[in-house]
């Protein structure tokens, strides 16, 4: 039984390409989402091994909490150390060196030939002092900085950019803006560059008087005497260091940023494999799909093993060693696809900013079991239902002339609506309730009914199909097509529902988005006074020194700072918003419910949004406990509730507070309000030029700009996403190929007897394309309808957040359905080619 | 040696066709040249292997020959192109096969009417009724094929052969999968159509009784046109080929 088994998958190469490649791509992607995190943790530990390598003790601010990987953008968020300390360091028994170093971010490199700030996507911009005795950075060519007029910077930046010794750059620190002569290159721990961001280096009196840290320190690196063990050098240093700051191993501080790292890879190993399971999910539809033709098509060789005496557990263990191969060769190949995809993803996160430095992809055992695993459990899950039909095909059906009798229809309506019930059920607990983990509630409630849907897709398949072909049907082929796609529901429905899950993912993101874009637009447009807005791309912050330029200048009447910073309240993390209670007024309308915003000037004050303080029990009066990175936990009392809007984050506090709060304060966003009997274009145009001038990373945007560049990011944002969906589309598309390909096979007689009266290659191929457009067209019609079940459904859920309206980007869907037509019309191609190609003598002669 | 007919509706000049090469090649056909009368019925019958059904393969333009010419009217399709040969098959020719003649998606009248659908032409509806009557098929018009008999289908088949009015209907053994009653129906509907309405029809069968209702009988042995017979009776027909083989 088992070498029939083998000989039967390789008389039918094709077919098993065509399976296996539904699965290849699923598992590629799985795997390659595990490569590309393996070898970016990898390659980060390289990095900071080396950065650390000579470092026996770090000294630094004790802080309340590590602010994340989307962390505020500020370089140092612990009270920095004062310079008095270092000698005391220095004179710890066992220290051979120790140096003090300050570091600030955003420090911003201007490319001299084009005026620009240079940027790598989303990748920060540091800067950092010289410190002799580290082995952090290495110079490469020229000499380090020194002195108030050079600065050094990395190599990556300077190749890049064409950058050289000795020439002049323009760089833009806390402190406002400034021309340096390059005196060297530097590398950073043995690599080119630090993840894609950019360096500036200047020697420590520079960096410390540029990045507003004069007599201060925000790590004291030292370097042990030889013999020294660095756990008791630094428990000895530790003795010697006020309250507030700690000493650490060089090991450990490599170790903390190395949790740091792959905490944040995390996140985006999790978020990639959501879309690898899904596109599994997906080649698991073509699987089912593809065996259970071959099962009906087998049906009289299975009956014939049959009746010489097989039994029915051998036939049903023939498909699932069958399956298995499959699923195995297929899984195999899927590690080999995803390294190539590892390299892909790699540039994807590239362009977001996230630049990896080169290392040897990392393919570890876990990789590849993890992915054999799956691969193959997909698709002997898969196999199992048409296996257990195989087994079932009674001996005497190798005699008939008939096709295996199928599964009872009313049983399939009371479990695929049990199935879509549950799916319903898990989706809005997941959304509503309060479960735990309600994203893989959400996740398994949507793919559940998905599951269920696609159960219960032959009941609607025939009506549905046959609307859509009608009108096709005017010519004979098209007639010819459309009934082909009835002729089988099942078929038919079980080959769209893997189009309808990607599609209706699809969907789901485009009114999602645009449900986002609308309540944007209008949260923003009764929000936002302010006549320009001021803030930097990438949402990276800038210097507030800005601010202070603008105020002196009598063009504008108003110049409000806005702020933000990582917070925790209830152990819950939060960004909190910082503003000027005495000017917000006049750029931005913020209703209030209860208490007011004036109030807010009092000192150690925070207003809470109206969802936030109804969710935990806040109101006016009450102490809102929050804990920030540099000063601990900070009593609040609550002056204020107001309706949430889109730029107040749920906690918003005054700008004195945040101020004596935050260590490295920097501004977000500004608004400025022209001053009345300035011309508006004017003060546009002149704030515009003299930003540039001299903040070349800030825009400057009025309120249609501000609006547009806040809808722009979000469709960045889900443009991703739509990029990463399509592989699942991808996926389905085989899954038509193979079902086209599979049912030309069985009707090789009927071909042929067309083509022997009369039609014509086209017509044909015509036909065939007709069948390929109904069922691309019904997986997409079942897809949007539940894609805009689900936007509904996430749009109530997000009300409370400030979705208000649920908006249906009809001509978006309208498009979807045009480009699932054409992607049928492509998934007809071959199945087309091989129907017209077939020699009518042989076809209607065939057994 | 055969009979020259008034009106030749398809002709074949030195017809030879050879399967597969060197020692493994076999003969089919062997230099046949025939005429097939218009208007009449002509019966083509041999043993299996005698290469009867390969003759009105290369006829019907459905095979290629290997060697020789075939005219329908004054057309040599030898020489025309996959699309030509296309078109000829859907304008001026009509088939009947043994078995798997119905498209199983389509009613009986959608199956009759085919090739005038696949041609994009309108259907003659006076000649439509007129064939329809001759099968006594019209109750069952709306019909899937699945839901008639054999017999039926069998005549479904016929219809669709007639309805676009071809220069030539060719039948691969029509009668060859029905009972005695059901066969008899179809060819007396097949000769109705030559005697009524002066359809060419040429037949394969190996059923002596069926080519009884020729006009015209050629018989073929291994590969060779040996022998014809004008105006037979069923029972000629058996003698003839008893003494063929002996």
């Amino acid at each position: 039984m088992f070498r029939a088994t083998v000989k039967s998958l390789l008389a039918r190469k094709l077919r098993l390409l065509l399976t296996a490649l539904a699965v290849v791509l699923g598992v590629g992607f799985t795997a390659g989402t595990f490569i590309l995190t393996d070898t970016a943790l990898k390659s980060f530990d390289d990095l900071f091994g080396n950065v650390y390598a000579g470092t026996a003790v770090v000294v630094q601010p004790q802080t309340a909490f590590k602010p994340g990987a989307a962390g505020d953008g500020s370089g140092t968020t612990g009270t920095p150390i004062p310079a008095n300390v270092l000698p005391k360091v220095q004179a710890v028994d066992g220290v051979a060196a120790a140096d003090g170093s300050v570091s600030s971010m955003p420090v911003q490199i201007v490319d001299p030939a084009t005026g620009d700030v240079i940027r790598n996507g989303g990748a920060p911009q540091f800067g950092n002092s010289w410190d002799p005795d580290s082995t952090q950075l290495m110079t490469v060519a020229g000499e380090s900085p020194s002195g108030p007029d050079q600065v050094a910077v990395d190599a990556a930046t300077a190749s890049d950019h064409d950058l050289s010794v000795g020439q002049r750059v323009r760089i833009i620190t806390p402190t406002g803006s400034g021309e340096f002569t390059i005196s060297g290159i530097v590398k950073f721990g043995g690599s080119n560059s630090f993840l894609g961001a950019t360096l500036a280096i200047f020697d420590l009196p520079t960096a410390q008087k540029l990045f507003e840290s004069v007599g201060r320190f925000d790590f004291i690196y030292v370097k042990g005497a030889g013999g020294v063990d660095p756990d008791q050098l630094a428990a000895r240093i530790s003795g010697v260091l006020p309250k507030g700051y700690e000493a650490i191993t060089g090991a450990s501080a490599a170790a903390q940023q190395q949790d740091e790292v792959s905490q944040g890879l995390g996140f985006l190993r999790t978020g990639l494999l959501v879309f690898g399971f899904v596109a599994l999910f997906v080649g698991a539809f073509i699987i089912f799909n593809t065996f259970n033709i071959v099962v009906t098509q087998r049906s009289r060789e299975l009956a014939l093993f049959r009746a010489l005496g097989a039994t029915r557990r051998q036939v049903l263990s023939s498909v699932l060693i069958e399956s298995t191969i499959v699923g195995l060769i297929a899984s195999f190949v899927g590690v080999l696809v995803g390294a190539f995809l590892a390299v892909g993803l790699k540039a994807l996160i590239g362009a977001l900013g996230l630049k990896l430095p080169p290392t040897a992809l990392v393919i570890s055992p876990r990789t590849i079991i993890v992915s054999l695993v799956l691969g193959t459990g997909i698709t002997v899950a898969a196999a199992i239902a048409p296996a257990r039909r195989a087994s079932r095909v009674a001996p005497i059906e190798a005699l008939r002339e008939s096709v295996a009798p199928s599964a009872s229809i009313r049983r399939r309506v009371i479990f695929g609506s049990l199935v879509t019930l549950a799916g319903a059920v898990a989706l809005f607990a997941g959304l509503f309730g309060s479960v735990s983990n309600a994203g893989l509630v959400v996740g398994l409630g949507a793919g559940l009914t998905f599951l269920g849907v696609a159960m219960l897709s032959p009941l609607f398949a025939r009506p549905l199909a046959a609307a859509i072909g009608r009108p096709f049907r005017g010519k004979i082929s098209g007639k010819l097509g459309s009934e082909n796609a009835n002729r089988n529901p099942r078929r038919t429905a079980s080959t769209a529902a893997a189009l309808m899950i990607g599609l209706g993912l699809v969907a789901f993101v485009a009114v999602f988005a645009a449900s986002l874009k609308t309540s944007a637009t209008a949260t923003l447009s009764k929000v936002l006074a302010a006549d320009l807005t001021l803030n930097s791309d990438q949402f990276s912050p800038f210097s507030p020194q800005l601010a202070k330029d603008l105020a002196k200048n009598p063009e504008y009447s108003v110049v409000a700072p806005f702020r933000q910073a990582e917070a925790h309240v209830e152990q819950s993390d939060t960004f909190v918003t910082a503003i000027d209670p005495a000017t917000a007024p006049q750029v931005m309308n913020v209703e209030m419910d209860s208490g007011s915003l004036a109030d807010l000037s009092e000192p150690n004050t925070v207003i809470v949004s109206r969802t936030e303080a109804e969710g935990k029990g806040f109101a006016v009066g009450s102490t809102v406990n929050m804990k920030f990175a540099a000063t601990g936990v900070q009593p609040l009392r609550v002056v204020g509730t107001f309706e949430t809007n889109g730029l107040l984050n749920d906690y918003t506090i005054s700008l004195a507070t945040y101020d004596t709060n935050v260590e490295q304060v920097v501004d977000q966003a500004v608004f400025v309000d022209v001053a009345s009997g300035v011309p508006f274009d004017k003060a546009k145009a002149d704030l515009t030029a003299f930003v540039k001038q001299n903040y070349p990373s800030v825009n400057v945007s009025d309120q249609a700009e501000f609006k547009q560049q806040q809808l722009a990011a979000i469709d960045q944002v889900f443009a991703i996403v739509y990029v990463l969906l399509l592989l699942s589309v991808i996926i389905s598309l085989f899954g038509i190929v193979n079902t086209l390909g599979l049912s030309i096979y069985e009707r090789v007689r009927e071909l042929g007897l067309l083509r022997a009266v009369g039609m014509s290659r086209r017509q044909v191929k015509r036909m065939i394309r007709v069948e390929a457009v109904i069922i691309a067209v019904l997986g997409a019609v079942l897809g949007l309808a539940i894609g805009i079940l689900f936007g509904w459904a996430m749009q109530q859920a997000l009300k409370d957040l400030g979705i208000n309206t649920l908006t249906v980007p009809v001509g978006q869907l309208v498009a979807m359905l045009i480009v699932a037509a054409l992607l049928g019309v492509v998934a007809a191609i071959w199945p087309a080619r091989r129907a017209a190609k077939l020699n009518v003598l042989e076809a209607i002669t065939y057994e | 040696m055969y009979s020259t007919v008034t009106k030749v509706a398809a002709r074949t000049e030195g017809l030879r066709k050879v399967y597969g090469e060197g020692d493994a090649s076999v003969e089919a056909l062997r230099g046949i040249t025939l005429e097939f009368g218009a208007a009449e019925l002509t019966a083509i019958m041999g043993a299996s292997g005698s290469g009867k059904s390969t003759l009105l393969h290369c006829l019907a333009g459905l095979d290629e020959p290997t060697e020789g010419r075939v005219f329908i009217g004054d057309v040599d399709i030898t020489k025309l192109s996959e699309r030509h040969l296309t078109e000829l098959r859907r304008d001026k020719i009509g088939f009947v096969f043994q078995a798997y003649n119905l498209i199983p998606t389509l009613t009986a009248q959608e199956n009759i009417t085919l090739p005038l659908d696949i041609a994009g032409k309108d259907v003659d509806q006076a000649w439509f009724d007129e064939v329809i009557d001759t099968t006594g098929l019209r109750d069952r018009l709306a019909h899937k094929p699945t839901e008639l008999s054999g017999g039926q289908q069998q005549r479904v088949a016929g219809a669709r052969a007639l309805v676009s009015r071809p220069e030539i209907v060719f039948a691969d053994e029509p009668t060859g999968n029905l009972d005695s009653r059901s066969s008899e129906e179809l060819l007396k509907f097949l000769r109705g159509a030559v005697t009524g309405h002066g359809q060419t029809i040429v037949m394969v069968t190996h059923d002596a009784k069926a080519a009884g209702f020729a006009d015209r009988v050629v018989f073929l042995s291994d590969g060779n046109a040996v022998d014809e017979m004008l105006d037979p009776t069923a029972e000629r027909i058996l003698d003839r080929l008893k003494s063929l083989e002996t």
